[in-house]
C-alpha cells in the first residue's frame, strides 16, 4: 500500500478548510495510522467479498412499501436551520 | 440503606412495597450529581426540573398500585449523541452545540413508555469518537473512582455519572468499544447487544456497520432488564432485526475458549490475571475451558479504522451549514460549508473524517476499504467457525487499567490500541459484555469481557451472571455519595 497523499487534496474532499498547522499536524498523524492499517497488505485472505458491507449479519435488506406517515412536521423539520424563509432553508449563493 | 446503590429490581421492590418513593430516590441522585459533577463532569445538561414532576407521578402509580414497569421512576442517564425531544442533542461537537432534537430516538420512546426518569445528557468524545471523553468539545469527563485518570470513552460520562451514583443506569453506544471500555475503566457493567437487536433510529450515526445502543449498569440484571425494553425490530432502522433469541447453555455444560491473541503482547499482567481468575473459578465450577486461537483478530486495529472513518466521512457529510448545527459564513454555499466543517468539528473527527475520505477515495478504495471489508468477511467466519465448539470467548475488556488523563492525547494510535480487545464484536456483530472482577494495584477497576454467538444476546447474560455472582468489586468508588 502506498502511504503518499495529497492533505490539501483530501481536505478539499471532505470539505474541511484546513490551517497550515492542520495540514502539517494531520498529515503526520495521518502518516503513522495508514502505516499501521498496512498490515492489511500482507493479509492472505480466502474471502473474496468486496462488495461494500451494510450488515454484520448479513441481513438481506428489503425495501419497505411506501407509507405515508406522521412525523416531524415543516416547521419542526426546519427549526434548527441556522438561516431559513418562507420555510426554505437560505444558502449564499452556489456560483460566484 | 442508600438507594442509589442499590439494583433496579431492588428499588422497584421498595417502591412496590411503598418502603421508597421514586421523588425520594430521584433526589438522592440529584443530590449525588450535585455532589459530583464539579469534579467528575458526567453530564452535560440535567433535567431537574422535568423529573421533579416526572417523578411526582410515578409516586402516584406506585401509591396507587397502578405501576406495572420495573423501570418506572428508574433515573437513567442518557448519552449525548442520543436524541431526546426537545432538549439538545450536541455529541459533545460544537458543531451541533445549539441542536435541540424535534424526535424521540426509538429507545427513548421505549423508555417513556416505562416511565422512566432521565437524568440528563451526558457527555462523550466529539461524535463518539474517542477513548477517553477527551475529545469532548464541552470539557474532560473524569473517572469517579480516581480523578487524575479518565473513564474511558467514548461513553464516558454515562459511565462515570453511574460510577458516582448520579444516574441508576446509563445508555451509551458502542462502535468500538464505547460502552464496554468504559464501563471497564469505572467498575461496571457494560453491554454491547447483537448488531440489529436494538434500533439505531435517533442515535447520531458515527460508523452505521458497528454502532450500536446499550445500557452500561451496576449488575448483570440491570443490563438484561434495560436490554429487554430497548430492543426490538424497528421499522425506522432498515438495519434492525427481530430479536429471536438463541438459547445457549449458561450452566457447567458449556465450553468456553480463552482467546490466545488478547492474552499476549500489548495485554498487561493485570488484565491477564482478572481472565486466568475467572478461568480458574469456572473450572472449579466444572466448566471445560480451552484455549482459542483466531489470528485474525490481531489485525482489528487496521480493519477497524479503515471501515469506521470510511463510513464516518460519508455520515458526517450531513454537518454542512445548511440544515441544522453551526454556520460559519462564507461568499459561496461551498466556501460556507468547508468554513463550516473547519470550525464545527474537532482535531480527532477531522482525524477520522480524512482518513475515511482517503480510504475511499479513488485509485486507494480497493487497497484501503475493499481490503479492510475482505478481511472483516473473514473475521465473521472465523468467529463463526470458532463458535460450533465453543459457547462463551472471554478475553480481558481492555489492554490496562484507566489511562491518566493526558496520557495518550498525543498519539492517536496508542489511544487506538486501547480497543484492541472490544473492536472484534463491533466488527463481526456479536453480542459482548464486560464485567468488573477485581482492582489493580492503583485501586482502579479491571474487567473482564464475554463474547457469544449473534442473537444469544439473553444466554450472555446469564452466564456473565453466573460469573458476577463469583468475583465482586471489592469496594466502590468514594466520596460522591
Amino acid at each position: 500500500m502506498s502511504n503518499e497523499f495529497n492533505i490539501k487534496n483530501i481536505a478539499k474532499l471532505a470539505s474541511i478548510n484546513l490551517s497550515e498547522e492542520e495540514q502539517d499536524s494531520l498529515s503526520n498523524d495521518l502518516s503513522i495510522i495508514l502505516e499501521h492499517v498496512n498490515a492489511l497488505s500482507d493479509l492472505k485472505l480466502n474471502s473474496q467479498q468486496k462488495e461494500i458491507f451494510i450488515h454484520p449479519l448479513e441481513k438481506e435488506l428489503e425495501l419497505q412499501e411506501d407509507e405515508v406517515v406522521e412525523f416531524l412536521t415543516h416547521d419542526e423539520a426546519i427549526s434548527n436551520a441556522p438561516e431559513s424563509k418562507d420555510g426554505k432553508f437560505v444558502v449564499p449563493p452556489s456560483m460566484e | 440503606m442508600d438507594a442509589s446503590n442499590l439494583s433496579i429490581r431492588e428499588i422497584n421492590s421498595l417502591f412496590t412495597k411503598k418502603e421508597l418513593k421514586p421523588s425520594e430516590l430521584y433526589l438522592k441522585v440529584f443530590e449525588n450529581a450535585a455532589n459530583s459533577e464539579a469534579a467528575l463532569h458526567a453530564h452535560l445538561t440535567l433535567f431537574e426540573e422535568e423529573n421533579i414532576k416526572k417523578a411526582a407521578e410515578s409516586d402516584k402509580r406506585f401509591n396507587n398500585g397502578e405501576s406495572d414497569s420495573l423501570l418506572d421512576g428508574i433515573p437513567i442517564a442518557i448519552k449525548d449523541n442520543i436524541n431526546i425531544k426537545n432538549y439538545k442533542t450536541t455529541c459533545s461537537s460544537k458543531m451541533l452545540s445549539n441542536y435541540t432534537s424535534p424526535y424521540d430516538a426509538t429507545v427513548i420512546e421505549k423508555l417513556k413508555e416505562q416511565n422512566t426518569l432521565f437524568t440528563g445528557k451526558t457527555n462523550l468524545d466529539e461524535f463518539a469518537m474517542g477513548s477517553s471523553t477527551e475529545n469532548s468539545a464541552f470539557g474532560l469527563t473524569k473517572n469517579p473512582w480516581n480523578i487524575d485518570y479518565v473513564p474511558g470513552g467514548s461513553s464516558g460520562g454515562s459511565a462515570a455519572s453511574v460510577g458516582a451514583r448520579s444516574s441508576i443506569a446509563a445508555l451509551g453506544s458502542d462502535t468500538g468499544g464505547s460502552i464496554r471500555q468504559p464501563a471497564s475503566f469505572c467498575g461496571l457493567v457494560g453491554f454491547k447487544p447483537t448488531y440489529g437487536t436494538v434500533s439505531r433510529f435517533g442515535l447520531v450515526a458515527f460508523a452505521s456497520s458497528l454502532d450500536q445502543i446499550g445500557p452500561i449498569t451496576k449488575t448483570v440484571d440491570d443490563s438484561r432488564i434495560i436490554f429487554s425494553f430497548i430492543s426490538g425490530e424497528d421499522s425506522r432502522d432498515a438495519t434492525s432485526v427481530i430479536n429471536n433469541q438463541l438459547d445457549i447453555p449458561s450452566d457447567n455444560t458449556a465450553t468456553i475458549g480463552v482467546i490466545k491473541e488478547l492474552m499476549e503482547d500489548g495485554i498487561s499482567d493485570e488484565a491477564k490475571n482478572e481472565v486466568n481468575k475467572v478461568v480458574e473459578i469456572l473450572k472449579s465450577k466444572g466448566y471445560k475451558v480451552k484455549e482459542i486461537s483466531i489470528p485474525i483478530i490481531k489485525l482489528s486495529i487496521s480493519i477497524y479504522y479503515l471501515i469506521a472513518p470510511a463510513e464516518c466521512s460519508a455520515n458526517l457529510a450531513r454537518f454542512d451549514g445548511v440544515r441544522y448545527g453551526l454556520r460559519v459564513d462564507g461568499n459561496t454555499s461551498y466556501e460556507m460549508m468547508e468554513n463550516t466543517r473547519a470550525e464545527g468539528f474537532g482535531a480527532e473527527v477531522k482525524r477520522r473524517i480524512l482518513l475515511g475520505t482517503y480510504a475511499l477515495s479513488a485509485g486507494y478504495y480497493d487497497e484501503y476499504y475493499g481490503k479492510a471489508l475482505q478481511a472483516r468477511k473473514e473475521m465473521i467466519d472465523e468467529f463463526a467457525k470458532t463458535f460450533k465448539d465453543i459457547d462463551y470467548l472471554i478475553s480481558p475488556t481492555t489492554p490496562t487499567q484507566a489511562f491518566k488523563s493526558g496520557e495518550k492525547t498525543s498519539n492517536p494510535l496508542e489511544m487506538y490500541m486501547s480497543d484492541l480487545c472490544t473492536i472484534p464484536a463491533n466488527l463481526a456483530g456479536l453480542p459482548a459484555i464486560s464485567i468488573p472482577t477485581g482492582l489493580s494495584k492503583d485501586q482502579l477497576p479491571l474487567g473482564v469481557q464475554v463474547m457469544s454467538k449473534p442473537l444469544s444476546d439473553n444466554s450472555l447474560l446469564d452466564f456473565s451472571e453466573i460469573i458476577e455472582n463469583e468475583v465482586q468489586l471489592d469496594g466502590q468508588p468514594k466520596g460522591w455519595l
